[in-house]
């Protein structure tokens, strides 16, 4: 099992002294993850939910990190929420960070479109409903951050979401949905928030799992985007197109899909032309 | 000296911060450090300590809720409380607060907060930081660290212990090395245990320049209300049939289950307690040798162990120690528990140790777990032993 001790130093882990360390291996025993022949899954893959862009693109490898940008109002919660909706009916846990709807409202959505989907495998870290000045408590699927500002306070949210669904539910495959990148800009500057990407996407990379982090378009100068960009694995872009709005994949083959026309339909996205 | 009211820490720190000198809990991302400073705030206080916080992630009425959902109520230590509110500046909010940094990008004007702050305090007290990182994220790494000196300075002249909460982003290697070796009097890691994701949290102390700081490192959970608790995963509760076992475990527990049959444990019983700054996860085993296959399975990685005797029953005490060696328990820290010293014909621990045969080191205790009796000294004192071991 590769096991590290974030925080520690080679020399510092020999100071932690091997009885320390045979408890924290006790601990995972304990825990039941050693015997977890789960432990690591090479061949999981995801799909996105969105037929046609599936089709082309394939499946998408564990660990993968894809920005969404585009226009405001093209749909981008919509199309996040189907692809965290898609794997929510393949068995996959969901951490979603909502800096603009307040967690329940997020929740509200899934309950909408399909009342079938297995609400205990939702997470969401709410970063709005404090900011708002409700006194909200963290309820089994909603986890209140202080605000936008408080990227500790996500990270360690996220992360009590991660270990939950690994060490509770068992569940080894999850999918991340920041939305929107954009909010936590407006209050935090562009080096901080790569450093908090930095982390949470080796994390998910770690985890085995898919994030999806969202941006709009237009609203940060071209240097932010080209900055994000490097730590991110394939893009879906949005465009407005002279019908409606478009989307395309963008890094998962050699070449960039075709744009497709789409509508939203509830919980699907029908793909045109 | 200002304890920092974390578990085992202010031992290992001989007493906890002096006043003058700084600490950092230096944690890393995705772990839950913040609640480190705040529970060393608030135990200060509690003491008596007058403290100030300063907030740079949370709005001042939203720290306080935070304060109450681990149960310190901020509203109990008065005026001997301040806050330096550095956030509402940031999102535009307006702050009742007496100290408030209008720009929290300008660390010029923390820094005088921060000095008036001191200056007011009417005796020697803590200056707890909510975050550190939030601070440099607006103002810069270098300006940030010029700034501690200052600030750092103006708290020795003052008398003051400092406590800084850090979270390690990946900021430049110069600027971490700074924080974690450098600028501070000690520096506590907080750290994760990780595979796929954060499976296990921990602390311990890296550096303390008073003292020849103890290098362990305790497992930690956080726990509402309550904070920081240092956790043992497992500890085994074992001994003959019928000695009381799962009374013991029931009667240390917050909460516990037990799987049994008519009253008899055919399978284990689990609780879990939280006393005095300490969790644990306790195991009790059936005691019916039939069960010996899944006693064998039950005592593997526990950290410290419980063989409970029926005080009145010396004709078991040879099974309880069979039970030992079944358990493979040899070498762990053990607490024999004498139970059912209310009952006729009770031996006196020291009888027990005799019949035994077990060397004087091995602590045998009273104790009545029908009543209750006895039953948390048992504990802390093997509590104390396995975080010695450890």
């Amino acid at each position: 099992m590769k096991l590290s001790f974030i925080g520690l130093s080679r020399s510092e882990v020999g100071g932690f002294g091997t009885t320390a360390y045979t408890d924290v291996f006790l601990y995972l025993n304990i825990q039941g993850i050693e015997q977890d022949k789960n432990w690591v899954q090479f061949n999981m893959t995801y799909k996105l939910g969105i037929s046609r862009l599936d089709e082309l693109i394939g499946d998408i490898k564990n660990g993968t990190n894809i920005m969404m940008i585009g226009p405001p109002i093209s749909g981008k919660d919509d199309i996040a929420n189907v692809i965290v909706c898609q794997g929510l009916l393949d068995a996959n846990a969901a951490v979603i960070v909502s800096t603009r709807e307040p967690g329940d409202n997020v929740l509200e959505w899934f309950e909408h479109y399909d009342p079938d989907i297995p609400m205990d495998r939702i997470g969401i870290v709410d970063c709005v409903t404090r900011t708002l000045g409700f006194g909200a408590h963290d309820t089994d699927n909603i986890k209140m951050a202080s605000s936008p500002v408080d990227l500790t306070g996500i990270g360690v949210k996220i992360s009590q979401f991660l270990e939950h669904f690994w060490m509770e539910m068992q569940l080894r495959e999850t999918r991340l949905c920041i939305n929107s990148l954009s909010t936590i800009l407006m209050y935090s500057n562009l080096q901080t928030v790569f450093r908090f990407l930095h982390v949470f996407t080796g994390r998910m990379k770690a985890a085995n799992a898919l994030g999806i982090y969202v941006i709009e378009e237009g609203m940060h100068d071209e240097k932010t985007i080209v900055t994000l960009k490097q730590l991110f694995d394939g893009m879906i872009e949005i465009r407005e197109g002279e019908e409606g709005y478009q989307i395309r994949a963008v890094g998962f083959t050699p070449k960039p899909t075709p744009w497709f026309d789409y509508e939203i339909d509830g919980a699907n996205i029908v793909l045109q032309g | 000296m200002v304890e920092t009211g974390i578990p085992k820490l202010d031992d290992y720190l001989y007493g906890g911060v002096p006043i003058g000198k700084t600490l950092v809990y230096y944690t890393y991302p995705g772990v839950e450090g913040v609640v480190f400073g705040m529970q060393s705030l608030c135990h200060a206080m509690s003491n008596g300590t007058s403290g100030v916080y300063v907030a740079s992630s949370t709005e001042p009425h939203r720290i306080r809720e935070q304060f109450s959902e681990f149960g310190w109520d901020a509203d109990e230590y008065g005026d001997r409380f301040t806050i330096i509110d550095v956030f509402s500046g940031l999102i535009g909010a307006d702050s009742h607060e007496r100290y408030v940094v209008a720009d929290p990008e300008d660390v010029r004007s923390l820094t005088q907060c921060i000095k008036n702050a001191m200056e007011d305090l009417r005796e020697p007290g803590v200056i707890v930081f909510e975050s550190l990182s939030t601070i440099m994220d607006l103002c810069g790494e270098s300006e940030t660290l010029d700034a501690i000196e200052e600030w750092n300075q103006y708290a020795m002249l003052y008398d003051h212990a400092m406590v800084y909460n850090f979270t390690a982003w990946p900021y430049s290697d110069d600027t971490l090395l700074s924080i974690k070796e450098d600028i501070f009097d000690s520096t506590i890691s907080v750290g994760g245990i990780t595979g796929n994701v954060i499976f296990g949290q921990y602390f311990g102390v890296l550096k303390a320049n008073w003292t020849d700081a103890v290098r362990k490192y305790i497992l930690f959970k956080i726990l509402k209300p309550g904070g920081v608790r240092a956790y043992i995963p497992k500890i085994l509760v074992t001994g003959p049939f019928d000695a009381g076992k799962s009374t013991f475990v029931h009667a240390l527990s917050n909460r516990a289950v037990s799987v049994d049959r008519l009253g008899t444990t055919i399978a284990l019983d689990h609780g879990h307690v939280d006393y005095k700054g300490f969790a644990a996860d306790i195991f009790g085993t059936p005691g019916q040798e039939r069960f010996d296959p899944i006693i064998k399975l039950l005592g593997g990685e526990a950290m410290g162990v419980f063989l409970v005797l029926d005080s009145t029953r010396a004709e078991d005490f040879a099974r309880g120690k069979q039970m030992l060696e079944i358990t493979r328990s040899f070498g762990l820290p053990v607490v024999i528990v004498a139970n059912k010293q209310d009952c006729d014909g009770a031996l006196t621990p020291e009888n027990i140790r005799d019949k035994l045969d077990m060397p004087e080191t091995v602590l045998v205790m009273p104790a009545v777990a029908a009543t209750g009796k006895g039953v948390f000294e048992a504990f802390e004192t093997l509590i104390d032993m396995v975080m010695e071991v450890g």
